[in-house]
């Protein structure tokens, strides 16, 4: 018996070691975690978005609804509401990140003393949890907090109340969650473009030099140009990042005052978690894959033309 | 013959009746008092199954995570159970219920939260029905006025049992009220006091409103005097809501009443103080409200009854004294009559969880802790949050001693007309489509006739999604327990 099973694990090792196996081992695992981290989980999202479920009812008594659950995300006020509010977020947010970052980039890639200190302390609001992150920008919007404070002689100055209702005013809210993304997320764009800046070749801007270019020409024709690519994973990233805006929402004003925070990711979550409305929640759920992912294809359609273009002029 | 058959027919019912009943003694739990029952219930279950240093953990509202410990322990050394708690915010709690429904993991087996979480509890199949425990442990509600009570059943059965009278009141000024007295009487011919009305609560937050830096009533106004502050946020506000209505949210076909004139007038006057509040307040919760309460810059409060207390008692209140505790005051209601409506708007309870290794044994921990003498001594626990609800605590020297005696005779009165929150299935989704309506008039969007309509098309959207028969059997089940004390009007 004993001699058998040693027999046995000597021709499966040796049916492994063959080479046309042996090389489909590691082709087999990364399609087993693919099946398993994305394929199935999303087959699931689309079998549950198709049956008629919340979960206040046992899975057993749920049944087939046919597209009606899409159709019912489709005619949802709410839905459009919270995708638009998230791209006015994430608009606004990303456009500020995307200055600020390449601003603060354009300083810090020069050499002067002291400059490691910056760059460090610039991406440290990147490596903050995002929960201590919204925690903390909750003290500050506090009505008599240090925001308002600091914005008193400002504010006085203007003849508009110093009590800034960062938190319970519809627009103001708006705008205390997109300055919080942007104070966490620029470090982002910051270290892209940094890298873009540092990447720049010199040669390229000696030359220009020597053929009699100005600074701002050689800023906007020589390397704005060559930062496009950065640009634009910088874009595609903040964004598809920024679209998911949950925390934030969730941690400052809980989707309020009113429904002016709620975002599609907080408007997703009350539907499920808050509603039970577990098919209705995986119908929404495909409906913004398609949109988000038409966009960030679209980007990185965007990006890889870039490339090219990039680098068919510096083959020139 | 005939005679002789009646006699022995009638023989026969006597003697299965008397036959039962010894045999339902038989099943009870000894003990003279609730709470004894409960232990020796416990003590019983454990010997019955051989249980070695049983374990059990409670979904707790993390609230409570301050006072409830010392009464786990408590039941350990009585019964050997070794209760645990896991503590979430309340909010966070019903994500996790219907977590259960789906895991089945029997990882808590008591949950404390409000009733409003037992129609979607249940229908996913979480809950225990606890009736034939209750057999065995013969629980004893009396004292408990029947709104509270009702909240306990959902279809006819009981799932929760409650430990806090947690209805909305109102409080008032006394120090302003008594410097004021001589304008106020002048200008409205009685004495300022609990207003009888909602509409008089408005005109005496109109009346009581005083900006920063106002002399009034012989006081200067450092800070501004809001004339009211009440819970208007999304989360809150449907909360606070049935108190205007003054009658029942559906009718029996659970066609909604909101857009009808009574409908449309209780949101006018839902949203018109709105105006004598803090601008903030459609932000806020409680972590807010209650301290702005303390720090007087407001003239009165409609809240959970805990707010006085917290406001007496928090050494940075600069309001302890000086608080009137009134009755909810009174709306025209759907039927034409004067009615006063509290919305038991935060009541917090026990429940078992239907996937509990032993359901039975989690029971007696609930019966016990929430038993007419156990529950009081809660009740008064100066950590605690539970408030008072049955009629002994108007007798009990340390309930009145944490909770003052003219509060808890007011909360008392107040219990008659206390209401359930909506107790059918998706209510929280019901809840959410009426407070964002709301926000959206009291951020001046839409006028309350638009907010009407928007609800009731949203309701009928919800109602026809979950099933309109069950949502209807469950409705008119409800009413019928007395939970919103209205019933349905003849004609419906």
């Amino acid at each position: 018996m004993a001699q058998a099973t040693i027999k046995e694990r000597k021709s499966l090792s040796a049916w492994l070691s063959q080479e046309k196996v042996f090389r489909l081992i590691p082709f087999i695992m990364v399609e087993a975690t693919f099946l398993l981290l994305l394929a199935i989980p999303f087959m699931l999202t689309i079998y549950i978005s198709l049956l008629k479920w919340r979960a206040n009812r046992p899975f057993e008594q749920a049944y087939f609804h046919g597209l009606l659950n899409y159709v019912r995300v489709l005619t949802t006020e709410d839905f459009w509401w919270a995708l638009g509010r998230t791209f006015y977020f994430a608009g606004t947010a990303v456009f500020f990140e995307l200055v600020i970052g390449f601003l603060l980039a354009m300083l810090a890639y020069k050499q002067f003393r002291g400059r490691r200190i910056y760059i460090t302390i610039f991406l440290i609001p990147m490596m903050v949890v995002p929960v201590v992150g919204g925690y903390n920008f909750s003290m500050i919007y506090i009505d008599s907090g240090p925001l308002n404070q600091i914005l008193a002689p400002i504010t006085e100055a203007m003849g508009v109340n110093p009590r800034i209702r960062w938190l319970s005013h519809p627009i103001a809210a708006q705008w205390a969650i997109i300055i919080a993304d942007v104070w966490q997320w620029t470090s982002l764009t910051f270290l892209i473009f940094l890298s873009g800046f540092t990447a720049l070749p010199q040669q390229l801007t000696n030359a220009a030099r020597v053929l009699g270019a100005s600074r701002w020409q050689i800023f906007w024709k020589v390397h704005l140009p060559l930062l496009k690519p950065a640009i634009m994973i910088a874009v595609i990233i903040r964004s598809m990042e920024a679209l998911k805006l949950f925390d934030l929402s969730v941690l400052l004003t809980f989707g309020g005052p009113g429904t002016s925070t709620e975002t599609i990711a907080f408007f997703l979550w009350r539907q499920v978690w808050q509603f039970n409305k577990y098919s209705f929640g995986a119908a929404a759920s495909i409906i913004l894959l398609f949109i988000f992912g038409a966009l960030i294809f679209y980007g990185i359609y965007l990006l890889v033309r870039e490339r090219s273009i990039v680098e068919e002029e510096s083959m020139r | 013959m005939k005679r002789i058959f009646l006699a022995t027919l009638i023989l026969m019912g006597i003697t299965v009746f008397v036959a039962s009943t010894a045999i339902a003694a038989m099943m009870v739990h000894p003990g003279k008092t609730v709470e004894e029952r409960a232990i020796n219930g416990a003590k019983a279950y454990i010997k019955k199954h051989n249980l070695k240093n049983p374990k059990q953990t409670m979904l707790l509202i993390s609230l409570f995570k301050n006072s409830q410990p010392k009464y786990l322990r408590q039941w350990k050394k009585l019964t050997g159970v070794d209760m645990g708690s896991i503590q979430y915010g309340y909010t966070d709690i019903p994500a996790k219920i219907m977590a259960e429904a789906v895991a089945k993991t029997g990882q808590y087996d008591v949950i404390n939260h409000f009733p409003y979480v037992i129609p979607d509890a249940v229908g996913a199949g979480t809950l225990q029905p606890l009736d034939a425990y209750m057999a065995k442990g013969k629980p004893d509600f009396t004292g408990i006025d029947s709104g509270l009570l009702a909240q306990q059943k959902y279809k006819g059965k009981t799932y929760w049992f409650i430990l806090d009278g947690d209805h909305l009141a109102l409080f008032l000024r006394s120090d302003i009220m008594k410097a004021a007295a001589k304008e106020y009487k002048a200008k409205f011919g009685k004495e300022p006091g609990c207003p009888d009305t909602m509409a008089e609560w408005e005109q005496m937050a109109k009346f009581f409103h005083t900006k920063k830096g106002q002399t009034r009533w012989g006081m200067k106004f450092d800070q501004p005097l809001y004339g009211a502050q009440a819970y208007r946020s999304i989360n809150f506000s449907y909360r606070h809501f049935p108190a205007y209505v003054g009658g029942l949210l559906f009718d029996k076909n659970m066609n909604p009443t909101i857009n009808t004139p009574n409908g449309i007038r209780a949101i006018k006057e839902f949203t018109s103080i709105v105006k004598y509040m803090p601008p903030d307040v459609q932000g806020w919760g409680t972590p807010q409200l209650y301290p702005h309460w303390g720090s007087g810059q407001a003239f009165s409060f409609m809240s959970f009854p805990s707010a006085m207390g917290y406001a007496n008692r928090n050494p940075k209140s600069k309001i302890s004294g000086h608080q009137l505790a009134c009755p909810i005051p009174a709306v025209k209601g759907a039927s034409g009559k004067m009615v006063r409506r509290a919305p038991q708007a935060a009541g917090t309870g026990y429940m078992v969880n239907a996937h509990s290794k032993h359901p039975e044994l989690a029971y007696y921990f609930i019966q016990w802790f929430t038993g007419p003498t156990q529950g009081d001594i809660a009740i008064a626990d100066p950590a605690g949050f539970w408030d008072p609800m049955r009629a002994s605590n108007l007798t009990n020297k340390a309930v009145l001693d944490k909770h003052t005696e003219p509060f808890v005779k007011m909360t008392m009165k107040n219990a008659k007309n206390a209401i359930s929150l909506l107790m059918i299935e998706g209510n929280y989704e019901y809840f959410n489509v009426l407070d964002k309506n709301m926000a959206q008039v009291m951020q001046g969007n839409i006028s309350a006739e638009q907010a009407a309509k928007n609800v009731e098309k949203g309701w009928n959207r919800i109602t026809e999604d979950i099933g309109r028969k069950e949502q209807i059997a469950a409705w008119r089940a409800s009413v019928a327990s007395g939970a919103y004390i209205d019933k349905f009007a003849p004609t419906n």
